[in-house]
């Protein structure tokens, strides 16, 4: 578990080595382990036999973060807080004045592995493109509960430590070294292990800023004007960005608030009780289970076509140089692939070029990107106006025009220079993929690759089987969505799919409030209160409201007798027919779209679609919007559009932003409380009507009778 | 029960808050004693008969913190005889300070209590206390704090206040209060500041601006539209969702500036009074503190004003002359439409959009006011009424004897 080794100069390294694990991570097994070799190391320093301590670890990784089997399951408040006091002990005594320990991070040190790395003197790390370091904890609804929040205080100040811990981010070696996480950085294991030995030589003595009398945190504490001002500031900012929705950000912003008022280990017992309850909530339970057991399935290839060997592409051929194609090249090449992209002549490729080059200045403004790696990014993209520079690509996407002719044309003359193993992928969301592989060579290798823009940004791509698409097609598509980091979910090749098709229905239900007298502000401000990232009346202007109206006539031949008409229908056709207002592509649907950009509500809906309901009952009204999609989720279940709770509820919340707090479409029934759920749903379908009636697949779904 | 009575009311001229303003140089301190030591000289009464002091003060740090009046009563020599205790109920403060010595005479608990407020915003800015509910993120969160500016610009959008309205009110307090220096109706209750050496440093208020105009007003930029956009716009929404934005309406011009300031209310029972041989000014019928809610913080005035009201047994048409916080041009607007106040009633000598909004002191600075102009008038009944940051509000009705 750990090893113990001491050298002639009395220097002891630590390695961490956990049995029957490919990772360290924070347990209570680890924790236990400890206990007895600080124990020791205090004897051996009062006797004058040891000068410091160098922790690392056996792995290729540090340290990972906690047991997130382990913290998923935790629900007893008292033992939760007593275990996280507990590992506080731990790290408390490995730096209690005395004796000097350095961190040498020989690779990722994540959430709970990376607060350890706090908790010693110095911090050594080893250079290398998967060396993570940082505090992901937030991504899961919990926040470091070790220390972490407490140290980076005390080290950079409240101001420089807010964006670390709430970001999420995680930085590579050089990005650490230059955020102040660590201290030094090193080429190799060897040199990384001498100058852990040399800081020991020169450091006789481990205090830490908060140990020492007169120290104080950078930049102050929330008792001083400045700093107070700060996290006011975020404050706000942070409640109008999350609605309050996601309580472990507001909870690192109270412990850095009250934490920098008081002493350090004060501090650090707020941190823990903080911590306690955010893992009792059952926010981050549903994160938890969305973003790491739902994220390890399908990283894992829950739903990949098993037996077939890794495929990994190297060149990636796009076709079509507008917005779509561009992203999805920017994505290609933010992760390695070179790419061809190719449109009708030279000059319009290049704008696609231009395109991925302006972003790529954004990014490095933001900090996101150096300028070594835009440079290389952009001498990868290859345009041109020919397909014979696609020989060499694995893998062949189009992102032309929404037609079925141009389509299969571009398909066609890509096909003749592609080699017969590699891949096409056709990016549409209303075209069958089975009729447009009729037009192919190689039908089977012939496979739907949906994206959603902007497409750089958008974690999700649905990989469409068509009726010809080979098992290994998929296995392969699914291999390329993994190499760009993005979320694969295999769906059907029906109509919208499922993201677009359950999207669809957010939208439907808004403007089915619109036709019920609702004011439309009320509409827009609860879909986004209710953790919708757009109002739904927005999102119908930016997809258009002939898209929306598309879908719902597609569901409609879907159903054929069965089908019962939307109550949003009226209101799209007279949108669309008397109002010629189709969306934000012609400047006008709900909204007005002025020149800038900016954009308002249309004052002619008063006229058109007049309110009628003064008062609201704010929750149905959001249970609405939230339950549409959850039940359309479960449709697609059913109709095995898709095929896994896991690819549900990632694809909804990675594919168009369905709450993350709520764990995803298919967890937020269990959030809701499975009976709950389809009681209140028998409500809603005697009120509003049949689309509120559950699945057949649902009680079994949710593990009832 | 016992009834309490207004013998007098004076304030310091109100000076320009910041480092530019002409108070800058007086410590706190010095604006309380100045209104301390102006009650014996103008009523005839020595310290031992006053029993109390009671000061609001919104910032109660530095120079102005621990409990200012009994620093104040010591600083002038008063600390034998009267006891004294700083209280906040933020612009409020002033008009609480004698609503509760009201409070105490008609207990028959105390006969005689000198009541008001003070604040050096130059020194002590608002905010300089601290305090959760400003400062603290997770108070803030659960309370759903509301900035004040973005907080008027959502009255304004709700209750469909345009600009032109706005900057004309504000206009016309510029107007009004203009006047009524050069008419000289604040001099009788103004005691101005002087140094050590008698030499004088304030006499009149100091952020009068008669030129104003509305073509000038007009062109000022919104003010708080950055901070509605920084989130507080957002927070808004959520409490109110049926709106699409707030429009930003409020500028620097249509809203009260910092000052500097203080002011006294002595007030006792008719007993006490004749015992003194002090003249009863007006007799205070009724007075009521409520809330509002948070997200249209300076409401609060118009339930006070209307439980007020009710107390006294009394309709807004009995009341002859209305003094109103005026903080933001809206927030008086909308209380004199939801209490039917009228016109030539109204705040009829400008208000803190003219002469500045010293948090403390305001409300005792209004009751004065009040009581000056219902005299020179000739009005029976008046009430005062400030909104109050927090979502809370004050209203005292007064009649004159």
């Amino acid at each position: 578990m750990i090893r113990y080794k001491k050298d002639t100069d009395h220097i002891v390294t630590l390695t961490l080595d956990m049995s029957g694990r490919s990772i360290n991570l924070i347990n209570h097994e680890i924790a236990e382990a400890f206990i007895p070799v600080i124990e020791h190391l205090k004897r051996e320093k009062s006797r004058g036999l040891l000068r410091g301590v160098i922790i690392t670890s056996a792995k290729k990784s540090f340290l990972a973060g906690g047991e997130l089997e382990y913290l998923y399951q935790a629900r007893e408040p008292e033992e939760i807080f007593r275990f996280a006091e507990k590992l506080k002990g731990i790290l408390r005594d490995l730096e209690r004045p005395g004796i000097p320990v350095v961190a040498a991070l020989n690779g990722a040190a994540l959430g709970a592995g990376f607060e350890l790395a706090l908790a010693c003197h110095y911090r050594i790390a080893l250079s290398g493109p998967r060396a993570w370091l940082g505090f992901p904890e937030v991504q899961y609804g919990l926040i470091p509960g070790s220390g972490g929040i407490v140290r980076l205080m005390w080290l950079m100040g409240v101001e420089k430590a807010w964006p670390i811990l709430s970001s999420g981010r995680r930085y590579t070696p050089q990005e650490a070294l230059q955020a102040g996480l660590v201290d030094e950085l090193a080429d190799t294991q060897r040199e990384m292990l001498d100058k852990a030995r040399s800081w020991l030589l020169r450091n006789r003595e481990g205090r830490r800023p908060w140990d020492r009398s007169g120290g104080a945190i950078p930049g102050g504490t929330a008792r001083e004007h400045g700093v107070a001002a700060v996290i006011r500031q975020l404050a706000t900012r942070l409640a109008s960005r999350t609605h309050n929705n996601f309580p472990a950000l507001q909870a690192i912003l109270n412990i850095l608030a009250e934490g920098s008022r008081v002493d350090f280990d004060t501090a650090s017992r707020i941190e823990s009780r903080y911590y306690t309850g955010l893992l009792c909530s059952q926010a981050s339970k549903n994160m938890i289970k969305a973003f790491w057991f739902d994220y390890n399935f399908i990283k894992e290839g829950g739903n990949r076509p098993k037996g077939f060997g890794k495929f990994r592409p190297r060149r990636v051929g796009i076709i079509g140089a507008g917005r779509m194609g561009s992203g999805i090249a920017l994505a290609c090449l933010n992760h390695g692939l070179s790419v061809v992209l190719k449109d009708v002549s030279k000059p319009i490729a290049d704008r696609g070029r231009e395109y991925v080059r302006q972003r790529l200045e954004e990014w490095a403004a933001e900090g996101r990107k150096t300028e070594t790696e835009r440079e290389d990014m952009l001498n990868r993209i290859q345009t041109t106006e020919s397909s014979r520079d696609f020989e060499e690509c694995d893998l062949v996407i189009e992102a032309v025009f929404e037609n079925r002719m141009v389509k299969q044309k571009v398909m066609r003359e890509a096909e003749e220079f592609m080699d017969d193993y590699a891949l096409f992928a056709s990016n549409t969301v209303s075209i069958p993929i089975t009729k447009l592989a009729e037009g192919s060579l190689r039908p089977e290798n012939f496979v739907g690759l949906h994206f959603f823009p902007p497409a750089e940004e958008v974690p999700l791509v649905e990989i469409v089987r068509g009726a010809r698409t080979s098992d290994e097609t998929v296995a392969r598509a699914f291999d390329f969505v993994r190499a760009i980091r993005k979320t694969p979910i295999v769906v059907k090749d029906d109509w919208g799919f499922f993201a677009a098709r359950v999207q669809n229905t957010y939208i439907l239900e808004g403007i089915t409030m619109l036709q019920e007298g609702y004011p439309p502000a009320l509409i827009e401000n609860l879909g986004r209160q209710a953790g919708m990232p757009f109002g739904a009346l927005a999102l119908a202007d930016s997809l258009g409201l002939n898209m929306v109206l598309r879908y719902e006539n597609q569901a409609a031949e879907h159903y054929g007798a069965k089908y019962v008409q939307h109550p949003a229908v009226g209101v799209l056709k007279a949108m669309l027919e008397e109002l010629q207002r189709p969306g934000q592509q012609k400047r006008a649907g709900f909204y007005d779209y002025e020149a800038g950009g900016a954009s308002r509500l249309w004052p002619g809906l008063a006229e058109h679609f007049p309110v009628s309901v003064e008062d609201f009952d704010r929750q149905e009204l959001e249970n609405r919007f939230l339950f549409a999609q959850v039940l359309e989720a479960v449709w697609c279940m059913q109709e095995k559009v898709i095929h896994s709770v896991a690819a549900a509820n990632l694809g909804s919340i990675h594919g168009w932003g369905f709450p993350a707090f709520k764990g995803g479409v298919i967890q937020f029934m269990h959030d809701f409380g499975p009976e709950a759920f389809i009681r209140q749903c028998k409500d809603y379908e005697s009120k509003f009507g049949q689309r509120f009636r559950a699945p057949r697949i649902l009680p079994g779904l949710l593990g009832l009778k | 029960m016992a009834e309490a009575y207004i013998f007098d009311a004076v304030r310091t001229p109100l000076g320009r808050g910041g480092s530019e303003g002409a108070l800058y140089e007086v410590k706190p301190i010095g604006l309380l004693l100045a209104v301390l030591e102006a009650i014996p000289r103008r009523c005839a009464i020595g310290p031992g008969d006053v029993e109390d002091l009671i000061i609001g003060c919104n910032a109660p740090v530095d120079g102005q913190g621990h409990d200012i009046a009994r620093a104040a009563l010591l600083y002038a020599g008063w600390g034998g005889a009267t006891a004294g205790v700083q209280i906040n109920r933020y612009d409020a403060s002033g008009l609480e300070a004698a609503i509760l010595a009201a409070m105490k005479v008609r207990s028959g608990w105390a006969q005689l209590v000198l009541a008001g407020g003070m604040e050096s915003m130059s020194r002590a800015p608002g905010g300089s206390d601290g305090g959760p509910l400003t400062y603290d993120p997770e108070v803030m969160a659960r309370a759903g704090y509301m900035a004040p500016g973005v907080a008027a610009d959502l009255l304004a959008t709700l209750e469909g206040f345009g600009r032109e309205a706005l900057d004309q009110y504000a206009c016309q307090s510029q107007q009004r209060a203009s006047h009524a220096r050069d008419s000289g109706y604040f001099s009788r209750s103004i005691i101005p500041i002087y140094d050590q050496n008698g030499l004088l440093i304030l006499g009149e208020d100091e952020q009068l601006r008669p030129d104003t105009t509305p073509e000038g007003l007009a062109q000022l930029p919104p003010a708080y539209e950055a901070l509605g956009r920084q989130g507080y716009e957002e927070i808004a929404l959520q409490q109110f969702p049926v709106l699409e934005r707030i429009h930003y309406r409020h500028t620097t011009g249509n809203s009260s500036n910092p000052a500097d300031g203080a002011a006294l209310v002595l007030v006792g029972s008719r007993e006490k009074g004749e015992a003194l041989g002090l003249k009863a000014r007006a007799r205070i019928r009724a007075a009521a503190t409520l809330s509002c809610g948070m997200a249209l913080i300076q409401t609060g005035a118009v339930p006070a004003a209307r439980k007020a009201l009710q107390l006294a047994g009394m309709q807004p048409e009995d009341i002859g002359l209305w003094e109103c916080q005026e903080p933001f041009a809206a927030v008086a607007l909308h209380f004199q439409r939801e209490l039917a106040a009228a016109e030539g009633a109204f705040n009829v000598n400008g208000g803190a959009i003219a002469l500045g909004h010293p948090v403390g002191a305001s409300g005792a600075i209004l009751l004065g006011a009040l009581l000056d102009e219902m005299e020179r008038r000739d009005v029976a009944a008046g009430m005062a009424a400030v909104g109050a940051s927090g979502g809370m509000g004050a209203a005292m009705v007064i009649e004159r004897i």
